[in-house]
């Protein structure tokens, strides 16, 4: 979780991740931070975020992020 | 079947005593067979393209499908038998037959998208090509009607047939109910692009008449025939007037003639989905909104999220992130990391997914030169933007602004507005010629104009005139009112004597310029595309 918290706050250090829950719905990450978030997620986890996983739910927030991540790793 | 008639508000009528007389489990039936007369109205040649579009994405979605719980029994009766690879192997395999019912069944029906939209431009090219090189031209005799509100349904359905494939929905099994998804008449001419899941969810679900959704969307539908009617259309004849003769009109005319634009189809386009998300809402149907004050974005990108917020998400979820997450898009990060920076590899990707998502909404919108340099030119300031980022933030830090301070947004808010009035109205004179000819008129003459008539040589009538500037007021009063809160919600709170002087004012806005200017002016502006 701590490198993921790492990885947002290189994106974008403005948010509080502890209680944003509306990253993508409410438009906080535009769509240059999301590719710049997956690429990076894809290189440090060293996973696939196939298309399948491509939600709004998944992203909008590090928690769900984090659990997304989770997933994928024991797919 | 025109949407501004009496004919279609007795269909709606209809529709609406129909939809709850019926038992509620067959109210889906009722949207399907309104459907299906509100297309054939438009045309029964045309019924045919839409069928084999939601017949062959139902083929294909269920047989994805299938393959998918194939797969699943599979793997899970042969657990313990398959080695890890041999486990692979057969998802692989299954994945590749997936794939194929994708390709076939999604080139199908871009295909035909295709044949119909750009088959004279594509002609055309080929003929500049031919004529060119000294060879013959090839006649362009062929004749056809370009399928009712192909563009939208199309996107819908692959979008869906993507979704499957994806496995991010699952696949309809009711063949009539696909029908209904691709057909359903309040957004087969001009959208919203809905989401299977969302849509469905709002369709086949049992609704039971309330009086508060009735309300509510009878004031929106009667805001967006208000919209239509007593704006767009009454400023049709006007913009097309300085569209026409931009160049024997003083720069400063032309301009207001471009602002006018920029109202009359935000009025146009949003009237309609005012009309149709009210009656649906009148069903207890929530439709996906397609606009969220677009007129009040801070800049090109922010505007493309909020105007036809539809076919954005389309382009984003199935061209742009698909392309940006692609495998070579990721290694294309990774390689100019080292070498340019984080910035620039970031960014890069982004770049090259934007210029294909912008030429593809260009294209989408119309097949010429004119859309397809729009779409660019959109493309362009908001691919600028995204690069200079860094930059603005430099200049910002080092002037001590704010980007918070109100003085600072309504800047940009204007700017923003100025610069998309001009890049919409590069395709919609004509020619590209035309359009660059209507840029360049605002600004090389600077001839102020000396009477009310060299101002505003379209205006018959000094009272149409400030009806509008009071329209456009109210707009932009219930822009306000919408950023704090949904307006209905507010119109709910006001004396009822203020409510229904509000209803009085715009049923008579509509008797008195709409109805007259609606008999002069044809459909909507967005159907064409």
């Amino acid at each position: 979780m701590e490198e993921l918290l790492e990885i947002m706050n290189e994106i974008n250090s403005d948010v509080d991740y502890a209680t944003e829950d509306n990253l993508i719905d409410g438009h906080v990450y535009d769509s240059l931070e999301i590719l710049t978030l997956i690429t990076e997620i894809c290189d440090t986890f060293d996973i696939e975020i196939g298309a399948k996983w491509m939600r709004n739910e998944n992203f909008n927030s590090a928690q769900r992020i984090w659990e997304m991540i989770q997933m994928i790793q024991e797919e | 079947m025109s949407i501004i008639s009496f004919t279609f508000l007795i269909f709606l009528f209809s529709v609406f005593v129909l939809y709850y007389l019926v038992p509620k489990r067959f109210q889906w039936v009722i949207l399907l067979a309104a459907s299906i007369v509100f297309y054939t109205a438009g045309g029964i040649q045309s019924l045919g393209f839409i069928l084999t579009t939601a017949t062959t994405v139902y083929i294909g979605a269920i047989a994805m499908q299938k393959l998918a719980e194939q797969q699943k029994q599979y793997l899970k009766e042969n657990k313990a038998v398959l080695s890890k690879e041999e486990k692979t192997a057969y998802k692989t395999k299954t994945k590749k037959k997936r794939k194929y019912w994708m390709l076939a069944v999604l080139l199908l029906n871009v295909g035909l998208l295709c044949f119909f939209k750009y088959f004279h431009f594509a002609l055309e090219q080929i003929n500049a090509i031919l004529h060119l090189t000294g060879a013959t031209e090839i006649q362009d005799t062929f004749q056809f009607i370009v399928p009712l509100g192909i563009s939208f349904y199309t996107f819908q359905a692959t979008g869906y047939l993507l979704n499957v494939y994806w496995e991010k929905t699952t696949a309809e099994k009711n063949y009539a109910k696909m029908v209904l998804f691709v057909s359903f008449f309040p957004q087969i001419t001009q959208g919203p692009i809905s989401e299977y899941d969302q849509l469905s969810a709002e369709l086949f679900a049992e609704h039971t008449f309330s009086y508060k959704n009735y309300s509510w969307g009878l004031q929106r539908l009667l805001w967006g025939f208000f919209k239509k009617m007593a704006i767009a259309n009454v400023l049709s004849p006007w913009v097309g007037d300085i569209f026409q003769n931009y160049g024997s009109y003083a720069g400063v005319t032309v301009l207001i003639g471009a602002f006018l634009y920029s109202i009359q189809i935000y009025a146009d386009f949003s009237g309609y989905m005012d009309i149709m998300c009210g009656f649906c809402e009148v069903l207890g149907i929530r439709l996906t909104e397609n606009f969220e004050r677009p007129y009040f974005s801070k800049s090109v990108a922010e505007y493309w999220r909020r105007w036809h917020m539809s076919l954005g998400a389309w382009f984003k979820n199935y061209i742009y992130f698909p392309i940006g997450m692609s495998t070579w898009s990721r290694k294309l990060a990774k390689t100019t990391r080292a070498k340019m920076g984080k910035h620039f590899a970031n960014t890069f990707p982004a770049t090259i997914a934007l210029l294909i998502v912008w030429t593809a909404t260009g294209m989408w919108h119309g097949a010429s030169w004119a859309y397809i340099s729009w779409g660019l030119v959109n493309g362009l300031f908001i691919i600028l933007g995204m690069w200079l980022e860094p930059v603005y933030e430099t200049c910002r830090n080092k002037l001590h602004l704010s980007s918070d301070i109100w003085a600072w947004r309504a800047f940009q808010t204007i700017r923003t507005f100025i610069l998309v009035t001009f890049i919409k109205v590069l395709p919609e004179v004509g020619t590209l010629k035309d359009g660059v000819g209507l840029l360049k008129r605002i600004f090389t003459n600077y001839t102020i104009p000396a009477t009310f008539s060299e101002w505003f040589p379209y205006v018959t009538a000094r009272n149409t005139l400030c009806m509008i500037a009071f329209s456009v007021v109210v707009m932009f009063v219930v822009s306000l009112i919408q950023r704090r809160q949904p307006v209905r919600q507010w119109m709910h709170r006001i004396p009822v004597v203020v409510r229904l002087g509000i209803y009085v004012v715009m049923f008579l806005g509509i008797v008195y310029y709409g109805i007259p200017a609606s008999m002069e002016v044809g459909g909507f502006m967005y159907a064409q595309f």
